[in-house]
């Protein structure tokens, strides 16, 4: 700026200002489509694989409680027996 | 609990046992035969999709996705159908096994949803440069899937009475009402998710392309299918213990207080 204060020339536009953004060429993508593609997949298993893994402990929870019904029908069949010879 | 006694000293009944078995359904034999079909089906769409369909020429290899992305969008399709057909099935007659299924729908529903809105994102990156956008089709699904993760939590924490059966299976009626609208959203709100499948132009260019959605299509239906079955089962199996832990605190034969 000083020289233009010398000479008297006028200070640069927003226009002269104007920048382009030029890609380089053969670059790395954004994103790579190979590993989205996996990751999709893999997703798509680690999904499909918690619902089965959260049926297995629902069945797991079931066997507890019938493990448990079991006891005390098996309880209860005693005692009628045991009942029964006295 | 008339069984006690007969139980007590023979042993517990197994799948083996000719009294056991009489109480499987007669449908449960083709469960393994579904179950290696759908195998069999997948490994042939993973072979048509990784190896035999060739490469798309502008989006490239993450154009693939597009082969579980839209099947997984059908089964999710099914899942909430199942959830509609149980929920109404259990308004108009109340059983153990149509309030089984509508919640099974409604699970099947959110696991494939979450699958379709984690893979459409994922090609979304590559395709349009950003993981979301509030494109009609986008934001519906996202709706949809809130709807029957509502149901599920509704189900999980509200209770196992009738009254929230009924209150659930009205949900599960009501959610359906989301899937022609995130069917017909491209149609009527236009957005940038593309229509490939449609009556007018677009489609896949390729036999190997057309051969690898159409496996799809079939190896998402059966898995939607075998995975329903097996969660309707348990689900099922589930009622009959509470109903017989019941009746075993009402006979006095349990000292726990029910739930």
């Amino acid at each position: 700026m000083k020289d233009g204060d010398k000479t008297g020339a006028a200070p640069p536009t927003t226009d002269d200002r104007a920048t382009t953004f030029q890609a380089v060429q053969g670059g790395q993508e954004h994103y790579s489509g190979e590993t989205l593609l996996v990751s999709a997949y893999a997703v798509l298993w680690v999904v499909v694989l918690a619902w089965v893994a959260f049926i297995w402990r629902k069945q797991g929870d079931m066997n507890t409680r019938l493990f448990d019904l079991e006891r005390v029908l098996d309880k209860a069949a005693a005692e009628k027996t045991a009942a029964r010879k006295t | 609990m008339s069984g006690a006694a007969s139980l007590n000293g023979v042993g517990r009944r197994t799948s083996l046992d000719p009294v056991a078995r009489a109480h499987t359904h007669p449908a449960d034999r083709f469960f393994y035969p579904l179950a290696a079909l759908t195998a069999v089906t997948f490994v042939a769409e993973i072979f048509f999709v990784f190896l035999r369909a060739p490469v798309e020429v502008r989006m490239g290899i993450v154009q693939k996705i597009f082969y579980f992305h839209v099947p997984s969008a059908y089964a999710m399709y099914l899942g909430a159908t199942a959830c509609f057909a149980g929920s109404v099935a259990y308004l108009v007659r109340p059983t153990d096994a149509s309030d089984a299924l509508a919640r099974a729908g409604a699970e099947a529903a959110i696991v494939f949803g979450a699958i379709v809105l984690t893979t459409g994102p994922l090609w979304g990156a590559k395709a349009w440069g950003t993981f979301w956008t509030w494109d009609p089709r986008l934001t519906t699904a996202l709706l949809s899937v809130l709807i029957y993760v509502a149901y599920a939590v509704l189900r999980a924490f509200a209770g196992d009475g009738s009254a929230e059966r009924k209150f659930s299976a009205a949900l599960g009626v009501l959610g359906a009402a989301n899937l022609p609208i995130i069917h017909f959203s491209v149609q009527k709100w236009g957005g940038q998710h593309p229509m490939v499948i449609t009556g007018k132009g677009g489609g896949l260019q390729h036999p190997d392309m057309k051969l690898a959605l159409v496996l799809g299509f079939f190896a998402f239906t059966m898995l939607a299918v075998l995975l329903v079955w097996a969660r309707t089962r348990v689900e099922l199996a589930r009622s009959r213990l509470l109903r017989a832990e019941d009746d075993a605190i009402d006979l006095g034969l349990d000292t726990r207080t029910e739930a």
